[in-house]
């Protein structure tokens, strides 16, 4: 080796050593820096493969260690701290002995350093096992840490050996190599592959085959006619023993059979990847139980199967591989299993997509910005009336209408996983109270508006407890009246034109008409003497403070937070309905608006301005004729097809002045059951609208449930249907007549 | 007897670079700047494996390896060409004229330290 050569590498390793110093330094004030960290790392690299080419066997070794530990602090495995950089500063010096021992003096370094530098070594590999990262299983082929002499070793050597805790015994890669007859017209010895196997590992065994050995007077002497067996023990990847016959690979036919231990490995190896490897092949290729060129040979065999006969089914790449051997079966079962699981996952996850909340908002206000600007531009159209224009605008309405109801469905949650809560609930307090309750969940399928399920887990919880606690009697109770042991509550959730109804039911004893009435003369909700239909009655649990007396009876608790049940429900514009019968149980019904962003709307004039009716809650238009007008005008009530029809007049309602001189329509709306008459001055057709909230100060105004703005930049206000429905129910009285039928709960003021 | 690898590569940095790495490794080893050098540095010598650029002034790896392959005494030796990454036709050219052996530029000393011994023992 030339002194120039060795000059070169004495100054180039006093630099490294410098900057690695320099690096460690500023690493002590900012531990967090990558750069001052490669730098580092790259400089224990540098020095260590450098060492490697001079044959430095001491530097390399300490320097194999020192990376090794840095490996693991850039990795993430490794925490860095003052401890061990104070360390990593002293190795640097001693790194900076030994090169000095080794280029320098041109002598193995004196015992005194040698001890040192294996108390330094003992100290790193602290580190080095807080990660549970060994060194030995670090060389990856390129640096074996054992000096080179001992390779030689005989094979019983072998069979104590002990890696990383787990005997291999005599656990060998089995090599199957096959040369082509012009290997050596090429240059390559078949020899020198062997003798560079054992670079990385040991040869216990070579078989040479001697099958395609012509006849004497056959033999081309500048032809190759060997095959090998070898068995060869390494720790190294597969890949890295492919890679040794690299050269040859397009001269020679290759099998690399991994030892019965490694089978077993890959398996488990397999079993514990990511799941980002999809393809069986590639999945085999990521364990390293197959390398790439296996998998490229056998995809181009798959391939060329499924050419010759077209009708064959293609043969799974699985099964390419076994048959050529490349590759255990118990492995591909593994990889197989794997994939399914993998597969089963990918399903699962890409069905569901994590969105901020936040961006989906944004999305429907944006939606609904579209939604208003497409009117206007509907309007302006109408206006012009150019046929084109009109026809490329419906279009584009139909457009705007699909995008909006995709938006809206974004929103919606299945309500199932909010019923699936009440399992335990119900479960746990079952217990509590002594009673076997079970549950019954229907229409968990049912989708309703994410803002809605959140605000109706708390109601829900509340109606569940009531029931259970009050509704569902003891089982002695129970059996005595001749029911099952078992009480049974019921949550259902459908769809009812525009609305989702929400159900919770129970068998229990159901509400006590009398008890409510005492309890509610007592609160003074009531004045003695005053007739009320079951309803009515039933309708007072829901008020505030009808609950809180403790001891009326076991009903009273039926009104636990019964009024916040209401505020929450109405807050989401929706109703609650009670059905009860004695001894047979009772029902709660809630009713919400499927979303609370967009409505489609039915626009009406009255007086100078526009109103909005929720369109799935027009039923009809008529015309108001002089028969109708004449007839029952006073009572504010109509004949619709010998139907008793409550109506209202919105220019009365909402005090506007009459400007047309027609009798006007009527718009018949239904609500929870109810039918109702809106006496409007025109129809002005559907209308999609974004509710806009109406601000704090005309919250609190009754009949009107939102605004919207229209395309002509005009407030539209939006009807409170509910709300004016029951209005007509009330003064008209039909709601006292119809006991039959569900009653709307609401306010009363 | 030591065995020894001719390095032809118009950089001479890279020439030593390479020398420093095998001559450590224990192979002797002789240099030329272009194909005609690399032609005449084999002349007379007994070389037991040739590392190639592909581009060369005056001749270029590929015609090299063409005319090496023509000479009796080295028709058998292995030759690595030296190709960069993007090269694939290269590496198919150089396989084409008789390089069966490849290193990608830019490589290790290491890296082509490992090549040289899958081929030849010091």
């Amino acid at each position: 080796m030339s002194d120039g050569a060795i000059e070169i590498f004495i100054q180039e390793a006093q630099e490294l050593l410098e900057n690695m110093e320099q690096a460690l330094l500023s690493m002590e004030e900012n531990p967090e820096d990558e750069d001052h960290l490669n730098s580092i790392f790259r400089a224990a690299h540098t020095i260590k493969g450098t060492a490697g080419v001079f044959s430095f066997d001491y530097v390399e070794k300490f320097t194999h260690v020192v990376e090794s530990v840095l490996d693991n602090v850039r990795q993430g495995k490794l925490l860095i701290d003052g401890g061990l950089i104070a360390l990593l500063l002293t190795s640097k010096d001693h790194i900076e002995v030994l090169v000095d021992a080794a280029a320098v003096q041109q002598q193995d370094p004196d015992e005194k350093i040698l001890d040192y530098d294996s108390q330094l070594v003992s100290d790193l590999e602290k580190y080095l096992k807080e990660t549970g990262d060994d060194i030995s299983e670090k060389s990856n082929g390129n640096y074996v840490l054992e000096t080179p002499n001992e390779t030689v070793g005989n094979e019983s050597d072998h069979v104590e050996k002990v890696v990383n805790g787990k005997p291999v015994a005599s656990e060998n890669w089995h090599i199957s190599i096959r040369f082509s007859v012009e290997v050596l017209q090429h240059g390559m010895d078949p020899l020198s592959f062997l003798r560079y196997l054992q670079s990385f590992g040991e040869i216990i065994c070579t078989t040479t085959i001697l099958d395609n050995l012509p006849k004497y007077k056959d033999i081309n002497p500048e032809h190759c006619y060997l095959g090998f067996e070898v068995e060869f023990h390494t720790d190294a990847s597969k890949e890295k023993i492919e890679q040794a016959f690299e050269f040859v690979s397009e001269l020679s036919t290759l099998q690399i059979l991994p030892p019965q231990a490694k089978i077993s490995e890959y398996a488990s190896l397999i079993e514990s990847m990511d799941d980002e490897h999809f393809k069986l092949g590639e999945l085999l290729v990521a364990s390293g139980a197959l390398t790439q060129r296996e998998l490229d040979e056998a995809l181009k065999i798959q391939n060329d199967i499924l050419l010759t006969p077209p009708d064959t089914d293609k043969p799974r790449i699985g099964e390419v591989l076994v048959e050529s051997k490349n590759i255990p079966k118990e492995i591909v079962d593994a990889a197989v299993k794997k994939q399914g699981s993998a597969r089963e996952k990918l399903g699962s996850s890409s069905k569901v997509l994590r969105v901020d909340a936040d961006k989906l908002d944004e999305l429907i206000n944006q939606v609904g910005e579209l939604v208003i600007s497409g009117a206007t531009t509907n309007l302006l159209a109408a206006k012009i009336g150019n046929e084109d224009l009109l026809e490329t605008m419906s279009q584009m309405s139909r457009l705007v209408e699909e995008i909006r109801d995709s938006a809206l469905t974004l929103r919606m949650v299945q309500i199932g996983e909010t019923f699936n809560r009440f399992k335990r609930v119900i479960r746990d307090v079952s217990n509590e109270l002594g009673k076997n309750i079970e549950l019954q969940i229907t229409g968990g399928d049912t989708e309703l508006d994410k803002t809605v399920i959140e605000k109706i887990g708390d109601p829900l919880m509340h109606l569940v407890r009531n029931a259970m606690d009050h509704g569902i009697e003891s089982k002695e109770e129970r059996q005595a009246s001749g029911k099952s042991a078992t009480g049974v509550i019921k949550l259902n959730a459908y769809h009812e034109s525009g609305s989702i109804v929400i159900e919770v039911e129970d068998d229990g004893h159901g509400l006590n008409r009398e008890k409510i009435l005492e309890k509610a003369l007592l609160l003074e909700l009531i004045s003695e003497g005053q007739v009320l239909s079951d309803q009515e009655v039933y309708r007072l649990v829901l008020e505030a403070g009808f609950s809180t007396s403790e001891s009326v009876s076991k009903l009273s608790g039926r009104g636990v937070g019964m009024d916040v049940v209401r505020r929450n429900i109405e807050a989401l514009r929706g109703s609650i309905d009670i059905h009860s019968e004695m001894g047979v149980g009772s029902k709660i019904s809630i009713r919400l608006p499927l979303t609370l962003a967009i409505i489609d709307g039915f626009m009406v004039g009255v007086g100078e301005s526009c109103y909005v009716i929720p369109l799935d809650m027009v039923l009809e238009c008529i015309e108001m004729d002089d028969v109708n007008t004449n007839a029952n005008n006073a009572e504010g009530y109509l004949n619709l097809r010998g139907e008793v029809l409550p109506f209202l007049k919105l220019n009365e309602v909402f005090s506007e002045k009459k400007l047309l001189n027609t009798n006007g329509n009527i718009v018949v709306v239904e609500f929870a059951g109810y039918k109702a008459g809106i006496v409007v001055d025109e129809l002005l057709g559907e209308f999609q609208t974004v509710i806009k909230p109406i601000g704090k100060i005309l919250q609190n105004l009754r009949g009107i449930s939102g605004a919207t703005i229209l395309g002509t930049g005009d407030v539209a206000v939006i009807l409170d249907i509910p709300n004016l429905v029951q209005r007509m129910v009330q003064e008209s009285g039909v709601g006292n007549q119809s006991a039959s039928t569900a009653n709307t709960i609401n306010n009363i003021h | 007897m030591a065995k020894t690898i001719l390095i032809v590569d118009d950089s001479a940095s890279l020439r030593n670079v390479v020398a420093i790495a095998l001559k450590g490794a224990g192979y002797s080893v002789l240099e030329a700047a272009d194909g005609n050098e690399g032609l005449k540095k084999l002349d007379g010598a007994k070389i037991n494996l040739i590392i190639s650029d592909v581009n060369m002034p005056n001749m270029d790896g590929i015609t090299m390896v063409k005319e090496i392959k023509k000479m009796s005494s080295y028709k058998f030796t292995p030759i690595i060409m030296l190709t960069t990454e993007a090269g694939a036709e290269m590496k198919e050219a150089g396989k084409a004229a008789g390089a069966k052996a490849w290193v990608v530029k830019p490589f290790k000393p290491e890296q082509m330290l490992d090549a040289v011994s899958k081929l030849v023992s010091p």
